[in-house]
Protein backbone atom coordinates (compact mmCIF):
# COMPACT_ATOMS: atom_id res chain seq x y z
CA UNK A 1 0.00 0.00 0.00
CA UNK A 2 3.06 2.22 1.07
CA UNK A 3 4.51 2.18 -2.26
CA UNK A 4 1.15 2.63 -4.45
CA UNK A 5 0.81 5.63 -2.68
CA UNK A 6 3.97 7.02 -3.50
CA UNK A 7 3.84 6.44 -6.70
CA UNK A 8 0.70 8.74 -6.81
CA UNK A 9 2.06 11.57 -5.28
CA UNK A 10 5.05 11.94 -7.36
CA UNK A 11 3.09 11.59 -10.75
CA UNK A 12 0.73 14.31 -8.62
CA UNK A 13 3.67 16.37 -8.23
CA UNK A 14 4.47 16.32 -11.87
CA UNK A 15 1.24 16.97 -13.23
CA UNK A 16 1.23 19.83 -11.36
CA UNK A 17 4.76 21.15 -12.29
CA UNK A 18 3.58 21.03 -15.87
CA UNK A 19 0.37 22.84 -15.49
CA UNK A 20 2.36 25.92 -14.19
CA UNK A 21 5.02 25.59 -16.81
CA UNK A 22 2.61 28.20 -19.00
CA UNK A 23 3.22 31.49 -16.71
CA UNK A 24 5.64 32.28 -13.93
CA UNK A 25 2.70 34.53 -11.35
CA UNK A 26 -1.00 35.04 -11.87
CA UNK A 27 -3.23 37.68 -9.81
CA UNK A 28 -6.83 37.35 -9.21
CA UNK A 29 -9.07 40.63 -8.74
CA UNK A 30 -8.99 43.28 -8.26
CA UNK A 31 -11.12 43.30 -5.18
CA UNK A 32 -12.48 46.59 -4.21
CA UNK A 33 -12.13 47.26 -0.20
CA UNK A 34 -14.68 50.20 0.24
CA UNK A 35 -15.95 51.93 3.72
CA UNK A 36 -17.66 55.35 3.85
CA UNK A 37 -17.22 57.83 6.28
CA UNK A 38 -20.20 60.09 6.92
CA UNK A 39 -20.47 63.99 6.51
CA UNK A 40 -21.27 64.93 9.50
CA UNK A 41 -20.47 67.48 12.40
CA UNK A 42 -20.58 65.79 15.94
CA UNK A 43 -19.21 66.02 19.29
CA UNK A 44 -18.32 69.19 21.12
CA UNK A 45 -18.94 69.41 25.43
CA UNK A 46 -19.52 72.57 26.84
CA UNK A 47 -17.13 73.77 29.37
CA UNK A 48 -18.44 76.31 31.74
CA UNK A 49 -21.76 76.79 33.20
CA UNK A 50 -23.61 76.79 29.68
CA UNK A 51 -25.30 79.94 30.38
CA UNK A 52 -24.55 83.44 30.12
CA UNK A 53 -25.76 85.41 34.13
CA UNK A 54 -25.76 88.50 33.59
CA UNK A 55 -26.89 89.33 37.17
CA UNK A 56 -28.42 92.78 37.99
CA UNK A 57 -28.99 94.53 34.72
CA UNK A 58 -28.99 98.28 35.83
CA UNK A 59 -27.42 100.86 37.57
CA UNK A 60 -29.88 101.02 40.56
CA UNK A 61 -28.81 104.51 40.91
CA UNK A 62 -29.61 105.90 37.45
CA UNK A 63 -32.22 102.68 36.73
CA UNK A 64 -30.60 102.64 33.08
CA UNK A 65 -28.43 99.60 31.88
CA UNK A 66 -25.44 99.26 33.52
CA UNK A 67 -22.60 99.68 30.91
CA UNK A 68 -20.04 97.34 32.33
CA UNK A 69 -22.73 93.94 31.79
CA UNK A 70 -20.50 91.32 30.82
CA UNK A 71 -20.03 87.70 31.58
CA UNK A 72 -17.75 84.83 31.05
CA UNK A 73 -17.63 83.21 27.56
CA UNK A 74 -18.84 79.75 27.24
CA UNK A 75 -16.30 77.03 24.64
CA UNK A 76 -17.69 74.31 23.04
CA UNK A 77 -14.87 72.08 23.22
CA UNK A 78 -14.20 69.08 21.01
CA UNK A 79 -16.11 69.76 18.17
CA UNK A 80 -15.60 68.40 14.68
CA UNK A 81 -17.06 68.15 11.20
CA UNK A 82 -15.61 65.50 8.50
CA UNK A 83 -16.37 67.34 6.06
CA UNK A 84 -16.87 71.31 4.82
CA UNK A 85 -19.35 72.86 7.37
CA UNK A 86 -21.45 75.75 8.13
CA UNK A 87 -21.67 77.44 11.60
CA UNK A 88 -24.58 79.57 12.77
CA UNK A 89 -25.79 81.65 15.78
CA UNK A 90 -29.00 82.73 16.51
CA UNK A 91 -29.91 85.05 19.56
CA UNK A 92 -33.22 86.01 21.24
CA UNK A 93 -32.92 89.63 23.17
CA UNK A 94 -32.83 89.49 27.33
CA UNK A 95 -37.07 90.70 27.68
CA UNK A 96 -38.61 90.49 30.66
CA UNK A 97 -40.13 87.31 31.47
CA UNK A 98 -43.47 88.44 33.51
CA UNK A 99 -43.80 92.26 32.06
CA UNK A 100 -45.34 91.24 28.41
CA UNK A 101 -47.40 94.15 27.74
CA UNK A 102 -46.02 97.62 26.53
CA UNK A 103 -44.46 98.87 28.81
CA UNK A 104 -45.14 102.39 29.96
CA UNK A 105 -43.47 105.74 28.38
CA UNK A 106 -40.00 106.25 29.59
CA UNK A 107 -39.42 102.61 30.29
CA UNK A 108 -38.41 99.70 28.05
CA UNK A 109 -38.67 95.59 28.97
CA UNK A 110 -36.27 94.57 26.48
CA UNK A 111 -32.23 94.55 26.12
CA UNK A 112 -30.49 94.21 22.92
CA UNK A 113 -27.20 92.06 22.26
CA UNK A 114 -24.26 90.94 20.48
CA UNK A 115 -23.38 87.05 20.08
CA UNK A 116 -20.33 85.57 18.89
CA UNK A 117 -19.11 81.96 17.81
CA UNK A 118 -15.30 82.28 17.08
CA UNK A 119 -12.69 79.96 16.32
CA UNK A 120 -14.31 77.94 13.80
CA UNK A 121 -14.03 79.99 10.87
CA UNK A 122 -11.73 82.77 9.99
CA UNK A 123 -14.41 85.33 10.74
CA UNK A 124 -16.45 84.68 13.43
CA UNK A 125 -20.26 84.38 13.20
CA UNK A 126 -22.20 87.06 14.68
CA UNK A 127 -25.75 87.64 15.84
CA UNK A 128 -27.51 91.12 17.20
CA UNK A 129 -30.77 90.89 18.54
CA UNK A 130 -31.55 94.17 17.24
CA UNK A 131 -30.34 94.05 14.12
CA UNK A 132 -33.02 94.00 10.93
CA UNK A 133 -30.47 91.84 9.37
CA UNK A 134 -27.93 89.35 10.43
CA UNK A 135 -25.31 88.43 6.97
CA UNK A 136 -22.54 87.39 9.54
CA UNK A 137 -24.96 85.06 11.08
CA UNK A 138 -23.52 81.28 9.06
CA UNK A 139 -20.09 81.24 8.31
CA UNK A 140 -18.25 78.66 5.98
CA UNK A 141 -15.45 76.55 6.84
CA UNK A 142 -14.43 74.94 3.04
CA UNK A 143 -12.31 71.78 5.11
CA UNK A 144 -12.98 69.39 7.52
CA UNK A 145 -12.34 70.48 10.99
CA UNK A 146 -11.69 70.03 14.80
CA UNK A 147 -11.45 72.31 17.17
CA UNK A 148 -12.63 74.67 20.03
CA UNK A 149 -15.75 77.28 19.48
CA UNK A 150 -16.08 80.32 22.14
CA UNK A 151 -19.07 81.78 22.16
CA UNK A 152 -19.61 84.80 23.87
CA UNK A 153 -22.24 87.99 24.53
CA UNK A 154 -21.53 91.88 24.45
CA UNK A 155 -22.36 95.05 23.27
CA UNK A 156 -25.86 95.05 25.37
CA UNK A 157 -28.46 97.98 24.67
CA UNK A 158 -31.91 98.98 26.04
CA UNK A 159 -34.39 98.39 23.10
CA UNK A 160 -35.72 101.95 22.14
CA UNK A 161 -33.09 104.02 23.16
CA UNK A 162 -30.16 104.40 26.10
CA UNK A 163 -32.56 106.79 28.32
CA UNK A 164 -35.26 104.35 28.55
CA UNK A 165 -35.24 102.32 31.96
CA UNK A 166 -35.90 98.97 32.49
CA UNK A 167 -38.90 97.30 33.63
CA UNK A 168 -38.61 95.82 37.05
CA UNK A 169 -38.55 92.16 37.02
CA UNK A 170 -36.10 89.48 38.53
CA UNK A 171 -36.29 87.17 35.22
CA UNK A 172 -35.02 88.67 31.98
CA UNK A 173 -34.08 85.78 29.78
CA UNK A 174 -33.13 85.13 25.72
CA UNK A 175 -31.34 82.41 24.65
CA UNK A 176 -28.13 81.97 22.17
CA UNK A 177 -28.41 78.95 19.63
CA UNK A 178 -24.87 77.78 18.10
CA UNK A 179 -25.41 75.16 15.12
CA UNK A 180 -22.57 73.24 13.04
CA UNK A 181 -24.33 71.95 9.54
CA UNK A 182 -22.32 69.73 7.12
CA UNK A 183 -22.23 72.44 3.85
CA UNK A 184 -23.64 70.04 0.76
CA UNK B 1 -18.82 41.13 -6.07
CA UNK B 2 -18.29 43.86 -4.02
CA UNK B 3 -20.87 45.29 -1.50
CA UNK B 4 -20.79 49.38 -1.79
CA UNK B 5 -22.76 50.65 0.96
CA UNK B 6 -25.43 53.43 0.63
CA UNK B 7 -25.10 56.90 0.11
CA UNK B 8 -22.67 58.55 2.60
CA UNK B 9 -25.60 61.02 3.34
CA UNK B 10 -27.99 59.11 5.07
CA UNK B 11 -26.13 59.77 7.99
CA UNK B 12 -24.78 63.06 8.08
CA UNK B 13 -25.83 65.34 11.44
CA UNK B 14 -26.07 68.72 12.60
CA UNK B 15 -24.60 70.00 16.25
CA UNK B 16 -26.68 72.67 18.35
CA UNK B 17 -25.80 73.74 21.83
CA UNK B 18 -28.17 76.02 23.14
CA UNK B 19 -27.12 79.14 25.74
CA UNK B 20 -29.10 80.63 28.17
CA UNK B 21 -28.77 84.18 28.93
CA UNK B 22 -30.21 86.00 31.82
CA UNK B 23 -30.50 88.78 34.16
CA UNK B 24 -32.55 90.85 36.83
CA UNK B 25 -33.33 94.22 37.52
CA UNK B 26 -34.54 95.39 41.19
CA UNK B 27 -37.27 97.52 41.59
CA UNK B 28 -35.13 100.75 41.53
CA UNK B 29 -36.39 104.20 42.00
CA UNK B 30 -34.08 107.25 41.43
CA UNK B 31 -34.59 110.88 42.02
CA UNK B 32 -32.17 113.44 40.58
CA UNK B 33 -31.59 116.79 41.31
CA UNK B 34 -33.77 119.66 41.78
CA UNK B 35 -34.61 122.44 39.64
CA UNK B 36 -36.84 125.76 39.06
CA UNK B 37 -39.79 125.50 37.08
CA UNK B 38 -39.34 128.16 34.87
CA UNK B 39 -41.63 131.25 35.15
CA UNK B 40 -43.68 130.13 38.50
CA UNK B 41 -41.77 131.81 41.14
CA UNK B 42 -43.58 134.44 43.13
CA UNK B 43 -41.22 136.22 46.07
CA UNK B 44 -38.39 133.39 46.02
CA UNK B 45 -34.69 134.37 45.59
CA UNK B 46 -34.13 130.63 43.69
CA UNK B 47 -32.34 127.67 44.32
CA UNK B 48 -29.22 127.67 45.98
CA UNK B 49 -28.07 123.56 45.69
CA UNK B 50 -30.48 121.95 47.55
CA UNK B 51 -32.58 124.98 49.83
CA UNK B 52 -35.47 126.82 48.33
CA UNK B 53 -34.82 130.73 49.49
CA UNK B 54 -37.73 132.60 50.03
CA UNK B 55 -37.25 136.68 48.79
CA UNK B 56 -38.94 138.89 51.60
CA UNK B 57 -41.21 136.33 54.09
CA UNK B 58 -42.36 139.49 55.78
CA UNK B 59 -44.53 142.40 53.85
CA UNK B 60 -42.82 145.70 55.54
CA UNK B 61 -46.24 147.17 55.76
CA UNK B 62 -48.21 144.73 57.81
CA UNK B 63 -45.08 142.94 59.40
CA UNK B 64 -46.83 139.83 58.72
CA UNK B 65 -46.14 136.50 56.30
CA UNK B 66 -46.15 137.93 52.43
CA UNK B 67 -47.35 135.98 49.80
CA UNK B 68 -44.86 133.08 48.08
CA UNK B 69 -45.26 130.55 46.05
CA UNK B 70 -42.02 128.44 43.60
CA UNK B 71 -42.26 124.93 41.70
CA UNK B 72 -39.46 122.64 41.62
CA UNK B 73 -39.05 119.90 39.31
CA UNK B 74 -37.43 116.79 40.45
CA UNK B 75 -36.03 114.29 36.87
CA UNK B 76 -37.46 110.61 38.33
CA UNK B 77 -38.07 107.33 37.95
CA UNK B 78 -39.37 104.09 39.53
CA UNK B 79 -39.30 100.67 37.56
CA UNK B 80 -41.79 99.08 39.69
CA UNK B 81 -45.17 100.04 41.58
CA UNK B 82 -44.62 102.52 44.25
CA UNK B 83 -45.39 105.05 46.90
CA UNK B 84 -44.81 108.86 46.71
CA UNK B 85 -44.39 110.14 50.40
CA UNK B 86 -43.56 114.02 51.65
CA UNK B 87 -42.31 114.64 54.82
CA UNK B 88 -41.95 118.58 56.43
CA UNK B 89 -40.02 118.48 59.43
CA UNK B 90 -41.13 121.28 61.19
CA UNK B 91 -44.70 121.07 59.40
CA UNK B 92 -44.34 124.53 58.55
CA UNK B 93 -41.47 127.46 58.44
CA UNK B 94 -40.35 127.87 62.43
CA UNK B 95 -38.03 129.79 63.54
CA UNK B 96 -34.64 128.37 63.51
CA UNK B 97 -32.79 131.09 65.57
CA UNK B 98 -33.69 133.42 67.96
CA UNK B 99 -36.02 131.39 69.85
CA UNK B 100 -37.38 132.67 72.75
CA UNK B 101 -38.63 131.14 75.50
CA UNK B 102 -42.59 132.67 75.06
CA UNK B 103 -43.76 134.09 72.13
CA UNK B 104 -44.99 137.42 73.29
CA UNK B 105 -49.52 136.96 72.38
CA UNK B 106 -50.26 138.84 69.42
CA UNK B 107 -46.95 137.87 66.95
CA UNK B 108 -46.61 135.11 64.87
CA UNK B 109 -43.95 132.62 64.71
CA UNK B 110 -44.14 130.19 62.57
CA UNK B 111 -45.50 130.26 58.71
CA UNK B 112 -47.90 127.39 57.36
CA UNK B 113 -47.69 126.81 54.06
CA UNK B 114 -48.82 124.25 51.40
CA UNK B 115 -46.90 121.92 49.57
CA UNK B 116 -48.03 119.99 46.61
CA UNK B 117 -46.83 116.99 44.86
CA UNK B 118 -47.89 116.11 40.74
CA UNK B 119 -45.94 112.75 39.60
CA UNK B 120 -47.38 110.36 37.13
CA UNK B 121 -50.93 111.29 36.84
CA UNK B 122 -51.51 111.23 41.10
CA UNK B 123 -50.98 113.97 43.24
CA UNK B 124 -50.46 114.73 46.65
CA UNK B 125 -51.09 117.60 49.00
CA UNK B 126 -49.31 118.15 52.44
CA UNK B 127 -51.00 121.08 54.19
CA UNK B 128 -47.91 122.46 56.91
CA UNK B 129 -50.32 124.14 59.12
CA UNK B 130 -47.81 125.44 61.67
CA UNK B 131 -49.59 124.66 64.70
CA UNK B 132 -47.58 122.01 66.10
CA UNK B 133 -43.68 122.02 65.82
CA UNK B 134 -43.54 118.21 64.55
CA UNK B 135 -43.00 116.00 61.72
CA UNK B 136 -45.62 115.60 59.22
CA UNK B 137 -46.17 113.50 55.96
CA UNK B 138 -48.14 112.21 53.60
CA UNK B 139 -47.94 109.83 50.71
CA UNK B 140 -49.85 108.45 46.92
CA UNK B 141 -49.47 105.41 45.99
CA UNK B 142 -48.96 105.21 42.52
CA UNK B 143 -49.91 101.47 40.70
CA UNK B 144 -47.45 101.03 37.33
CA UNK B 145 -43.83 102.28 36.75
CA UNK B 146 -43.46 105.64 35.79
CA UNK B 147 -40.59 108.52 34.72
CA UNK B 148 -40.56 111.99 34.16
CA UNK B 149 -40.26 114.82 36.18
CA UNK B 150 -41.74 115.31 39.89
CA UNK B 151 -43.58 118.32 40.34
CA UNK B 152 -43.19 120.14 43.90
CA UNK B 153 -44.73 123.64 44.38
CA UNK B 154 -44.96 125.24 47.42
CA UNK B 155 -47.71 128.05 48.38
CA UNK B 156 -47.51 130.33 51.41
CA UNK B 157 -50.62 132.37 51.63
CA UNK B 158 -50.63 136.41 52.79
CA UNK B 159 -50.91 136.92 56.35
CA UNK B 160 -50.40 133.83 56.95
CA UNK B 161 -48.97 132.72 60.48
CA UNK B 162 -49.56 129.83 62.86
CA UNK B 163 -51.56 132.52 65.73
CA UNK B 164 -54.25 134.87 63.51
CA UNK B 165 -53.94 135.50 60.36
CA UNK B 166 -51.95 138.71 59.80
CA UNK B 167 -50.26 138.95 63.02
CA UNK B 168 -46.38 140.33 62.68
CA UNK B 169 -44.25 138.12 62.48
CA UNK B 170 -41.27 137.69 65.10
CA UNK B 171 -37.99 138.57 63.80
CA UNK B 172 -35.76 135.62 62.73
CA UNK B 173 -34.19 132.90 60.41
CA UNK B 174 -37.48 130.82 59.20
CA UNK B 175 -37.43 127.76 58.21
CA UNK B 176 -38.72 123.97 57.26
CA UNK B 177 -37.02 120.65 55.45
CA UNK B 178 -38.56 118.40 53.17
CA UNK B 179 -38.28 115.15 51.84
CA UNK B 180 -39.69 113.24 48.79
CA UNK B 181 -38.86 109.40 48.68
CA UNK B 182 -40.39 107.22 46.10
CA UNK B 183 -40.20 103.81 47.93
CA UNK B 184 -40.83 100.74 45.39
CA UNK B 185 -43.82 98.13 46.67
CA UNK B 186 -41.34 95.13 46.86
Amino acid sequence: MRLTLSLLALLAAASATQAFAQSDTDTAGPFPVTGNVPALCSGGTVTGSGAFALGVLIDTGTGLLRTDLAAPPQIVAGAFCTTRSTISIAATPLSSVNNIAAPPGGFSRRVDYTATASGWTADAAAFSTGAADNPAATQVRATAFEGDITVAVSDFVTNGGDALRLVSDPEYEGSVTVTLAVDD
Amino acid sequence: MALIPAGAAAQSGDLTRDFGVTGSVPGACAIGAPRLAPGAQINFLGLNGSTLQIDQLVDPTTLSTSAASAEVQFPASCAFPHRVRLESQNNGLWQTSERGAQPPDGFGHAVPYRALVQWAAENLRLDADAKIRRIADGSVFVEAEASGDLLLRLEIDPGATNTSANAPLLAGVYGDTLRITLEPLQ
